[in-house]
């Protein structure tokens, strides 16, 4: 219905367009903008409920070809079973190729979450999960922002020492396939014009103080969101003497973006996510400056 | 991997044992095109790397420290290597020395080649060895709030400690004059890129000096790589930069497969080279993209950026990854192509060239695009050889460097690169080609557009002649024997990428150093920018493509 709508909106604006450079904008470049191949590494997920059907020697298999660390043995009462830590893996799928009963690689990607905690699946099945294609969720941010705030969303990227993968990924995001200006977000070159703030790499100490800044100069209600397995948890990089274990070390974060790196469809559902949190966080900033 | 016999090894022993035998503790042949050159005294390495230098036009491929203090003989080594630029000999030749741990430093060479400034910082910087002579000691890797003392790639330091800050300033290069003002930018950019910080002096909109202050991104590969397994590292070598995953992975697996003394299946083989060029045409086509849009043509970078993703989907479709992640593995690769999917990519690939084709013609007709080009950002191509340039960058001003013709590896040994290659008259067409270069962006535009054809042809004739067989092998285990160790190297779309492992025991990694393209071709933008004016700036970087995360490490 509201896509409907919008869509109207849309096609009349493109005909004055047509009619004033006697070029028409192809809407959908893609065609299909949802289709994922099914050979995607998007997301581990278990098979089969976990804590009877595991043996010690497959967890421990399990656990040492990990190179991240992101599966791990969990014992909970009495029982011992397999957790992954969704924020750790950078889907690299040798742990299908041991247990390729237990463990499936689907060509979703795993979902962006509020607080870290909730990336660690212990024991559980996970079924596929819907996604909805880009031009979905931008519509849906679309409207979000027009109730929200109003305007657009301004966002600034911030690479914190990542391997430039995600940056390839981020700068996707505005080729004329996906061109999320038209879903009203837009990238600024200032953090002081920021409403958000797209923070990749495994925060290198290098890059500590820098990124602070960059934290502290975005005018409030602020967001962060951590995009990639670096951001979210050191991934692969880890916690060392160069590497100080992912950008919630360093500043608040707001959203964990989990992947290696996230498709684009999926830094856009973190956007959305994130637009959700802007209403409290600019209730909380008001009544701050009340009390004052 | 090269032929069964190497003449070239051959004549540069006889010629190395003649002059500096007295000199030289042994002189060996490893991995069908190393000649490894150890020597008796430090204190000579100045004297021979100077004579391989010059005398044989070689050019300082890399320089390695290890620290093999637990290894018999004790102390530091440090290896010289250098790729022989002379004939079409596929050589690299070692010079090896030993530092004694007691008196940390060794004789610098970076007034006699210049390549190797800044490999002597970083081995000042990680290993705490001086190098004696070298004019610029400032820290490099391990910015100014890190403590004096701490060099993280010693054996004894554990990579989980956490250094203090210390409060230090960096001491920019000041210039001074009626009218010179300085501008800082970074590390956190305007655009969506890596961080870096890039201090101008500018007298009105000329860039008088810039400095470049990199290893915002030190992430500590190397020191993670140590005691790892070798299928971990090989994750880590796929994420020093992660556009470049391809051709470092192979560069690594490469190395192991040195070690190991095992030969690949043809259709493995095959499959890097195309794997290699997928991964090069669409970085290239970015490239291009992000000329256009510093020019300021949007119309050109958004034709360019669909033909980009177009590029990115068909590497998903073929290995289920945009950015190509996981398709080598050690032994081959891991991901086949049926007659279908290559027939797929054949088709795409050719649908993307005539889009290509018809956009760039389109560009040339721009006099704003084209003039925005010419005669911007320079390399000199006397500094572009003094430097070690490598890749693009060198090919721009005319300097013939490509290891998939100069070291084939992979299937690279069949096919050639450039077909002008093909009889000796088209050797000297293409060397008087080679002259015209200058070293301008619109050179960079011009051998990147020509490389894409190339690589898309490449691809088209790999994939036609395919070999029936397997794509990966096991390896040899038992060749992997502690202590050994192997070069690994592969042309990026920036350049040569260089990589030297060396094994430990129970088949983990004591030392794995890495040089990619970046690294070598960083300096050379101080001297581009010279005179250029600052809105420039931008266009002269995005037409040099570097990686700041392939540089840092």
């Amino acid at each position: 219905m509201i896509r409907n709508i919008l869509k109207k909106g849309i096609s009349a604006k493109s005909s004055r367009d047509i009619l004033s450079s006697k070029v028409e904008t192809i809407r959908n470049l893609l065609g299909d903008t949802s289709v994922i191949p099914p050979n995607y590494r998007g997301s581990v997920a278990f098979t089969k409920p976990i804590p009877q059907m595991i043996t010690d020697d497959i967890a421990s298999a399990l656990t040492d070809v990990c190179a991240t660390r992101a599966l791990s043995v969990e014992t909970t009462a009495g029982d011992a079973g397999i957790a992954l830590d969704r924020s750790k893996c950078i889907l690299c799928g040798r742990c299908k190729e041991i247990a390729p009963d237990l463990i499936a690689i689907g060509n979703w990607f795993s979902p962006s979450v509020k607080r870290r905690q909730e990336m660690i699946v212990t024991s559980s099945v996970q079924g596929q999960l819907t996604e909805k294609s880009v031009e979905e969720t931008g519509i849906e941010l679309k409207i979000r922002l027009r109730r929200t705030l109003g305007r657009s969303l301004a966002v600034r990227e911030v690479d914190a020492g990542s391997c430039n993968g995600c940056e390839v990924e981020i700068t996707a995001l505005n080729n004329p396939y996906y061109d999320i200006e038209r879903f009203g977000i837009h990238f600024v070159a200032s953090p002081r014009h920021a409403d958000v703030l797209l923070v990749t790499g495994p925060a290198s100490s290098n890059m500590e103080i820098a990124l602070q800044r960059t934290y502290k100069a975005t005018p409030e209600p602020k967001i962060v969101i951590a995009i990639g397995a670096c951001a979210c948890s050191g991934g692969l990089f880890g916690d060392t003497y160069a590497t100080t274990g992912g950008v919630d070390k360093v500043v608040p974060v707001d959203v964990y973006v989990p992947g290696c790196p996230p498709r684009p469809q999926a830094l856009l559902s973190g956007l959305l996510l994130a637009v959700d949190k802007l209403p409290s966080k600019s209730e909380s900033r008001i009544s701050e400056e009340m009390k004052k | 991997m090269s032929g069964n016999v190497n003449n070239g090894i051959t004549k540069y022993t006889s010629i190395i044992t003649e002059k500096f035998g007295e000199h030289v503790e042994s002189i060996s042949e490893a991995n069908m095109n190393e000649l490894h050159v150890t020597l008796k005294q430090l204190g000579n390495s100045p004297k021979i790397c100077e004579f391989i230098y010059s005398k044989f036009h070689a050019r300082l491929s890399t320089m390695v420290c290890s620290d093999e203090r637990r290894v018999d003989g004790g102390g530091y080594t440090l290896r010289y290597v250098f790729s022989m630029g002379d004939d079409d000999n596929d050589v690299f030749i070692v010079v090896t020395a030993k530092v004694d741990p007691r008196n940390p430093s060794f004789p610098s060479i970076a007034l006699q080649i210049p390549a190797a400034f800044l490999y002597e910082r970083e081995i000042k910087d990680m290993f705490g060895l001086t190098p004696q002579g070298n004019p610029d000691m400032r820290p490099l890797i391990l910015h100014e709030e890190w403590p004096s003392g701490v060099f993280p790639l010693r054996m004894d330091f554990d990579i989980s400690t956490k250094i203090p800050r210390v409060h230090k300033e960096y001491q920019f290069i000041k210039v001074e004059g009626e009218g010179v003002c300085e501008i800082p930018v970074g590390p956190v950019h305007a655009g969506i890129i890596e961080p870096g910080h890039f201090r101008f002096s500018i007298l009105g909109e000329h860039i008088v000096n810039l400095e470049t202050r990199l290893f915002y991104t030190h992430k500590g590969v190397e020191k993670l790589a140590e005691n790892r397994s070798l299928e971990e590292v090989l994750l880590l070598a796929e994420r020093i930069s992660g556009d470049e995953s391809v051709a470092n992975s192979t560069a690594y697996c490469q190395a192991v497969e040195k070690i190991a003394q095992s030969s690949l299946p043809k259709r493995a083989e095959q499959l890097r080279v195309v794997y290699a060029e997928m991964e090069r045409i669409y970085n290239h086509l970015g490239t291009l993209a992000g000329i256009s849009t510093d020019v300021g043509y949007a119309y050109g970078s958004a034709r360019l950026n669909i033909l980009k993703e177009r590029m990115m989907r068909l590497n998903e479709a073929v290995t289920g990854s945009r950015l190509l992640f996981g398709v080598n593995r050690i032994g081959g690769v891991t991901v086949d192509v049926s007659d279908e999917v290559s027939r797929t990519v054949i088709d795409t690939v050719n649908d993307v060239q005539q889009d290509f084709e018809a956009i760039i013609a389109l560009l040339r007709t721009k006099s704003s695009f084209i003039d925005r080009l010419r005669k911007t950002g320079v390399i000199p191509r006397k500094a572009a050889k003094e430097l070690g340039i490598v890749g693009v960058a060198a090919r721009c001003a005319g300097l013939d460097i490509d290891v998939r013709h100069d070291h084939p590896y992979a299937a690279y040994s069949e096919i050639r690169i450039d077909q002008q290659h093909d009889s000796p008259r088209n050797i000297t067409k293409y060397r008087i080609e080679m002259q015209k270069r200058v070293g301008d962006a619109l050179s960079r535009f011009e051998v990147r557009v020509e490389e894409i054809k190339d690589s898309m042809s490449i691809i088209g004739k790999v994939l036609r002649n395919l070999s029936e067989g397997e794509i990966y092998t096991s390896i040899l285990q038992e060749n992997l024997k502690p202590y050994r160790h192997a070069l690994g190297y592969a042309e990026s779309h920036r350049g040569e990428t260089m990589h030297w492992l060396m094994l430990g025991e129970k088949k983990r990694i004591t030392r794995y150093k890495v040089r990619t393209a970046s690294f070598s071709n960083w300096p050379i933008i101080e001297q581009a920018v010279l005179n250029d004016i600052i809105p420039d700036f931008p266009l002269v970087n995005k037409s040099l493509d570097l990686s700041y995360s392939g540089n840092d490490l």
